[in-house]
């Protein structure tokens, strides 16, 4: 267990160093921090171009500056804003609450809807209510959600009035964007549950079960369910690092703070120390997640032991 | 006896109401104003975003101010004069005003602003480079202050109304630091920052001790929403009382909501196609008169902006200095286009490329359009987009341009020498081939003098001349487009983003 452990956090280093070693070289290919920083008007020449470019430190080499980075993740350091010289550790702590709470919310929504669409649809496949369930999350699939957050709006914000067409404002606030991330979840999460359970219900343990003459619910519930979490949870897990990347899209639709407009109005600027602060965090998200989904699947099988 | 006592009442009644009257009501009320971007710090040095100076102008005031008529007033200075034949500038201070902190205002802060904005805190910010005229700041007395000018700077006073020579506390700044001044700065202006929440808002409530006289808005709310569609929403649900940015193609939603009215407002900022003359056939000024003859520029301004915009001869607008009113643009005239390319020898089919950045769906149906115009004359034309940064970094400046490029100027200090000069001055950053003898003399000559009648015939004659050459396709001056509730009164929507709100009324 704990040889494990530690080989998984190795891993989980490793994985982080690449990202954000990637990260760091991708954003350094084309353009440049301080002509963002005369956006609006005026230009730079020359002169004031290489002073501001001195000012920044991104005139020294790409590896000095890669380690100064690495180093400072490592002392809890992560540098500060090219644009506002507030410390990057102080900006993702004021964003990251916002993303957490969308995060979890819409899987949440999505785990709410999918698990009992899915059974419902397993255990009368073939059946109207498969059928139904099918075709919602079809359509579901092919949902931008970019479309689906702005018909939320007009409908529940401007129409109905009922819901705040964007902040982070309190409760009222999450559930727009939350449903947004959510109903698009759901559609993969219903085809993958289902598929899972139709499988586990074809298996001999459940005609056994059944021909025991446990009852539906029983058969259902204890058996079936149990032996298809393990491919959802997996599933899940993974889907959460693409969550994040929905979370960009939905956050700048509803105007909501979190990580994803930080990280995608750095790119624009060029704010590379935001940037890969931001980044080094959200794969350590997904990282630690799937640490943990690895972690979880001893206690949903005990056949299963982690070493 | 009865009647005395009536009249009395009467007399009290009347002096109570003239009191009441010659003293202005307290603030009252709450304005929300929906912005496209947080710039991320308030520190008047950091930025150049107009999104900064929507807020900027209500918690700061400059030596000089520059309202809503965009004409340059007295601001923080009462007077200045020009002395030793231009090389000092004295500026007469306005006594009796205070920072929202309760710190006293004099000579002493104009020195600290302009030592920060010069020093090495305004080297890691853009604002440092348009001040670099002046040399240093010497305190006179408690409320005259001298600039000494290290070069002649004819546009120095109107730059003293921009962001970066916006007045700051100097007891204030050094108490909470640069970091904490990012967040919540303190100026003289009408309103002061209270609350600020990244990405989501920033709160500003009145300042009574405002030299001006106390504003009529108690409290102001600034919201940052990147997505256009969302903001009309929360114009819609009666959320918001002014909205900026209101695409074209949401206007006409904008017009239907009952309790809310469409602003359009001209701004200084213009659009056009820059031709890149280092390509064939670029090279030949017929080729470049014959596009900008080929495409109906009206019509665009007709259909695509819905007459959100206004043409334009040159690259500026009607409100900046150097405009001429009596230069018009080319005509739209297929039939002599096709006529130039033919003296050009330009075979029909050749291709020319358009090149615009891939956010700006806006110009995309522009490019389309220009695209079918030059089609018509018998030219094949490639659209090509770039991600903006990499658009403004690499491409133009390193002159990766195709044939034709868009380019948007804002020209903040409405006078064309800031645009004339880094546009066609060789080697400047947005200029890396254009470069012709006359313009490199019309320029220099319209810097060196202060005589403002002399300078404004050299760019008028500047801008004749950049029309004969062809460098340029100008499309278009710029129209924003505001939403706002009809909760508001005294309203006045400047050209330049500069929302002053001391006037502003909310029911």
């Amino acid at each position: 267990m704990l040889r494990y452990t530690v080989f998984r956090l190795i891993q989980a280093l490793f994985v982080m160093l690449v990202v954000t070693l990637l990260v760091a070289f991708a954003v350094r290919l084309s353009g440049d921090p301080v002509v963002a920083l005369f956006q609006g008007a005026s230009a730079p020449n020359k002169t004031d171009l290489e002073r501001i470019r001195k000012a920044l430190g991104v005139d020294r080499p790409f590896l000095v500056q890669y380690t100064e980075f690495v180093t400072g993740l490592l002392t809890g350091n992560l540098g500060k804003s090219f644009r506002n010289g507030q410390p990057v550790s102080e900006l993702i702590r004021e964003k990251i609450p916002g993303t957490l709470v969308l995060a979890a919310s819409s899987l949440f929504v999505s785990i709410a809807l999918s698990v009992p669409l899915a059974i419902a649809s397993a255990v009368r496949k073939g059946r109207w209510v498969d059928r139904l369930v099918r075709l919602f999350s079809l359509i579901g699939l092919s949902f931008p959600n970019f479309w689906l957050a702005l018909m939320l709006i007009l409908i529940f914000g401007v129409g109905l009035r009922w819901l705040p067409p964007s902040g982070f404002e309190d409760w009222r606030s999450v559930i727009m964007p939350a449903t947004t991330l959510g109903l698009i979840l759901t559609a993969t999460n219903v085809r993958l549950l289902r598929a899972a359970l139709l499988e586990v219900l074809s298996t001999q343990y459940i005609t056994v079960a059944r021909s025991k003459g446990l009852p539906q619910r029983v058969v259902l519930y204890k058996h079936a369910l149990r032996n298809a979490a393990i491919p959802a949870v997996t599933f899940i897990g993974l889907q959460f690092g693409g969550l994040i990347g929905g979370v960009v899209i939905v956050e700048q639709v509803f105007a909501w703070p979190g990580l994803g407009s930080l990280a995608l109005n750095a790119i624009s600027q060029r704010d590379y120390p935001v940037l890969q602060g931001t980044v080094a965090v959200l794969a350590l998200v997904v990282v630690v997640v799937n640490l943990l989904i690895d972690f979880s699947y001893g206690l949903i099988d005990p056949r299963i032991s982690v070493s | 006896m009865k009647v005395h006592i009536k009249l009395l009442s009467v007399l009290a009644l009347t002096l109570g109401l003239g009191v009441a009257l010659s003293q202005s009501p307290a603030p009252t009320g709450k304005l929300v104003i929906v912005q496209t971007q947080d710039p991320h710090s308030w520190d008047p040095i950091d930025t150049f975003l107009l999104s900064w100076g929507m807020v900027g102008s209500n918690i700061f005031d400059g030596l000089v101010d520059r309202g809503p008529d965009l004409k340059i007033k007295p601001g923080l200075a009462e007077r200045w004069v020009f002395l030793k034949n231009n090389s000092v500038i004295r500026f007469t201070l306005r006594k009796n005003v205070k920072f929202q902190n309760g710190e006293d205002f004099d000579a002493s802060a104009v020195k600290f602003t302009f030592d920060r904005l010069l020093g090495d805190e305004g080297a890691k910010g853009p604002q440092q480079a348009n001040y670099t005229a002046i040399k240093d700041v010497k305190v006179v007395s408690k409320y005259i202050v001298e600039f000494n000018m290290s070069r002649p700077d004819p546009v120095i006073i109107t730059k003293l109304a921009g962001y970066g020579a916006k007045i700051i506390p100097p007891k204030y700044y050094k108490e909470v630091g640069d970091e904490k001044f990012n967040n919540l700065p303190v100026g003289t202006g009408p309103f002061r920052p209270t609350e600020y929440v990244k990405d989501d808002h920033l709160t500003l409530e009145a300042f009574t001790g405002y030299w001006g006289g106390a504003p009529k808005v108690k409290t102001i709310t600034y919201r940052f929403i990147p997505e256009a569609s969302t903001r009309v929403a929360e114009l819609q649900a009666g959320r918001a009382d002014i909205v900026q940015g209101v695409p074209v193609s949401l206007a006409s939603v904008v017009k239907g909501i009952g309790d809310a009215v469409l602003v359009p407002v001209g701004t200084t900022t213009v659009t056009e196609l820059r031709f890149n003359t280092s390509l064939k056939p670029m090279d030949d000024v017929r080729v470049r008169r014959a596009m900008i003859y080929a495409v109906d520029r009206d019509t665009i301004i007709k259909t695509i902006l819905q007459g959100y915009g206004k043409p334009i001869a040159s690259f500026q607008g009607e409100i900046s200095w150097g405009y001429d009113p009596k230069l018009k643009p080319l005509p739209y005239d297929p039939a002599k286009a096709k006529a130039l390319l033919a003296e050009a020898k330009v075979p029909s089919g050749t291709e020319v490329e358009i090149d615009f950045t891939d956010t700006d769906v806006q110009f995309r149906e522009v490019a389309q359009g220009i695209a079918g115009y030059l089609q018509a004359v018998g030219l094949k034309v490639n659209l090509k987009t770039f991600e903006q940064n990499t658009y403004f970094s690499d491409i133009i400046p390193k002159n990766k341009t195709g044939h034709m490029y868009n380019f948007g100027w804002g020209g903040w200090t409405l006078d064309f020498d800031n645009t004339a000069y880094l546009l066609y001055h060789k080697d400047e950053y947005w200029n890396p081939v254009f470069s012709d003898p006359k313009v490199e003399a019309l320029l220099e000559k319209e810097r060196g003098t202060y005589n403002q009648k002399a300078r404004q015939k050299t760019m008028q004659e500047l801008a004749r001349y950049l029309q004969e050459i062809a460098i340029e396709m100008p499309l278009y001056q710029g129209v924003n487009l505001w939403g706002m509730n009809k909760r508001v009164s005294g309203w006045v929507v400047p050209p330049d983003d500069r929302n002053r709100l001391v006037s502003v009324s909310v029911k």
